[in-house]
């Protein structure tokens, strides 16, 4: 009974014992990688990415996808940097940058819940389109941020942490509460289960699959926002590609991609900083910069692959504990 | 109705964007030329873009402009677009070195002449009109004279590279210049180069940046394979009290390469030690002059690799040949 416990217990945590055997390796390899700072670099590092990979968990819970996410992140940075340069105060800046973000969620969910069109192709249309609008008002310009906003990112909360992993933290925090605690959340998982089944059940479907669209598009906003924050500079790539690494963080974090399943915390945060750990740890270990894509997509499939595998193994325990309590 | 409603909404607001990347593009008589480029994410680019279609257009040519928005596919397909509408002959700012070979087949079998913009095709395979910077031979001047100035300082020093995108032959150009003067000073190094991938992408250069001074602080000498990353490199230096002029004890022996105005204004505050300077407008003004001569001569398919072996700007050399830097051009301008 006991060792049933413990196989469990790992079974269940098989993620995050990865994570701590990583970081162990890791810190063996080349001991500073275990210092508080380079925790500190990490989470901070992993904050923006982390950030929108929090809201494409919602998306992916109800079975759906946003790949305009780097989109987003441009066309709001890039308005905010406008903004900026034409003398706005910070605070309104902000605002707006971050309603532009929930607009481009709101026209993704408009097409995917009145059109009908599917969430890959209805997102791909607007990742191009927010894109070409970003393009189009700075003529592939790169926008430079002045000091007021780059020193925002050695702000420390509390003196002591640092302003971005704050958000990071207040984000998670308000999205683990909105997904365990609330019926709406509840009822996320229940859409990306079977929506069909949901709607019988008397869900609104509709307006759920809209909310979480709206929450990455404003997500995705927040995070462009904390990147700027950390380098100063938008270029006409920014954002390019951030759309895929959000979604590796929630799927090695254990969301599915057919919808359902899924968490914020532990799960898209432990991919997120595993991710970001993983880089940290090839140019701390000094490894040849021609393997680093080759080692870091290794060891992701190896946590997906294990992630797999636990997930099969606990269905069959379940079943078994199932079967005894009927016999 | 509700239906129709909603997508006029969604086709209203798409609209703009559309439309903004599209219009009418049809030949005249004239020698027509189409410039596809790939985007124009750096100040490098965008003075090269300038420059060419500025070039064209002073000497009555018309110019056909297509942004592949980083998308090599996309490139193809505007390439294959503009060559049915008949144009003269195609230049490209390729996406990566492998595109550049495949988009040249393209023009090489239709019969348009091709022009390849400063970021040479991976192979020989194709014909092609190809403008290079000599990366390795740039990359090497400016690394040359942080090692001078290094000598100067009686100890040895930790060098440490950000490396580019490595798919991009530019960026390998430039790492193996800098391990040439590596290698050539085997005793003015404390060990290797830590090696700091950055995939030309800011968020991976902040990241993998912080890391490499955390993991190695006392690296004293940071080069990097562009000009782009300086905002990227303050941010990090600045907070460990790294960020200081030439001459202050803290200060990390910096060098780049591109040439743009940020590492002009860097070098003119005293941040910035050297740059390898890509002379833009002088690359601009071969590539057209070698595709205007085909043009005229009637070739189809013209193949001739051009140089471009740029020099160092250095704290040394800045009175006399600060002007000679495209960056400071701008910033002068500005």
């Amino acid at each position: 009974m006991k060792d049933r416990n413990w196989q469990r217990f790992i079974l269940k945590n098989t993620t995050f014992i990865l994570f701590v055997l990583l970081f162990l390796i890791f810190g063996i390899l080349a001991p500073r990688f275990l210092s508080f700072k380079n925790l500190e670099i990490i989470l901070s590092n992993s904050s923006y990415i982390g950030i929108i990979a929090v809201g494409m968990t919602f998306v992916l819970l109800t079975g759906g996808i946003d790949l305009s996410v780097g989109s987003t992140m441009y066309l709001s940075a890039v308005s905010s940097g406008t903004l900026i340069a034409a003398g706005w105060p910070i605070a309104p800046t902000i605002a707006v940058s971050l309603l532009i973000g929930i607009a481009m969620g709101y026209v993704n969910a408009l097409i995917i819940t009145r059109l009908k069109i599917v969430p890959f192709l209805a997102t791909l249309v607007t990742m191009t389109v927010g894109r070409g609008m970003g393009l189009f008002v700075t003529k592939s310009v790169q926008v430079d941020f002045p000091d007021s906003i780059t020193l925002m990112s050695t702000v420390k909360v509390f003196g002591f942490i640092p302003l971005q992993i704050f958000i990071f933290g207040l984000v998670v925090i308000l999205a683990m509460v909105f997904l365990r605690l609330t019926k709406s959340g509840r009822q996320l998982y229940a859409v990306g289960n079977d929506p069909l089944a949901a709607e019988r059940a008397g869900i609104q479907t509709r307006p759920l699959i809209t909310s979480t669209y709206v929450i990455s598009g404003f997500f995705a906003a927040l995070g462009g926002f904390i990147s700027i924050t950390q380098i100063g500079r938008v270029s006409a790539g920014f954002g390019s590609g951030d759309e895929f690494d959000a979604i590796a963080a929630a799927v090695l974090g254990g969301a599915s991609l057919m919808g359902g399943v899924g968490s914020v915390f532990p799960g898209t945060v432990l991919g997120t900083v595993m991710i970001q750990m993983i880089q940290a740890g090839l140019v701390y270990t000094a490894v040849d910069i021609y393997l680093h894509p080759i080692v870091m997509s290794l060891i992701i499939f190896f946590a997906v692959l294990l992630d797999s595998v636990r997930t099969g193994q606990l269905k069959k325990m379940e079943r078994r504990t199932i079967m005894k309590i009927t016999s | 109705m509700k239906k129709i409603l909603i997508f006029a909404i969604v086709a209203a607001l798409i609209a703009p964007a559309v439309f903004a990347n599209g219009g009418s593009d049809k030949a005249d008589d004239g020698i027509t030329i189409a410039f596809c480029f790939q985007d124009l994410e750096t100040e490098f680019w965008v003075a090269g873009h300038s420059a060419i279609t500025n070039t064209l257009e002073a000497q009555g040519i018309k110019v056909i402009e297509k942004n592949a928005n980083e998308d090599a596919n996309r490139q193809l397909e505007q390439v294959k677009d503009v060559i049915v509408q008949g144009v003269d002959g195609v230049i490209i700012i390729p996406q990566d070195g492998e595109s550049a070979v495949t988009i040249a087949k393209e023009c090489n079998s239709a019969g348009v002449p091709i022009g390849v913009f400063n970021r040479p095709p991976a192979d020989k395979s194709a014909d092609a009109l190809v403008v290079v910077a000599n990366n390795e031979a740039i990359a090497e001047q400016a690394v040359e004279y942080i090692a001078q100035e290094a000598m100067k300082l009686g100890r040895k020093v930790t060098p440490a590279i950000m490396v580019g995108d490595l798919g991009d032959p530019n960026a390998v150009g430039r790492r193996k210049g800098f391990y040439n003067v590596i290698d050539k000073y085997p005793d003015l190094w404390t060990g290797a180069p830590i090696e700091i991938p950055t995939k030309w992408d800011s968020n991976t250069a902040l990241a993998n940046l912080q890391s490499a001074m955390q993991a190695n602080p006392d690296i004293d000498f940071l080069f990097t394979s562009s000009d782009f990353l300086y905002p990227v490199i303050k941010s990090v230096l600045a907070p460990l009290g790294k960020w200081q002029k030439i001459g202050d004890d803290s200060h990390i022996l910096l060098a780049g390469l591109d040439g743009d105005k940020t590492a002009c204004s860097l070098q003119k505050d005293g941040y910035v030690d050297a740059t390898g300077v890509q002379d833009v407008y002088a690359e601009a003004q071969m590539l057209l002059d070698a595709m205007l001569a085909a043009i005229e001569k009637g070739e189809k398919t013209p193949n001739e690799w051009l140089y471009d072996d740029g020099f160092a700007l250095t704290q040394a050399n800045m009175g006399e040949r600060e002007m000679d830097m495209w960056g400071c051009k701008i910033l002068a301008g500005e």
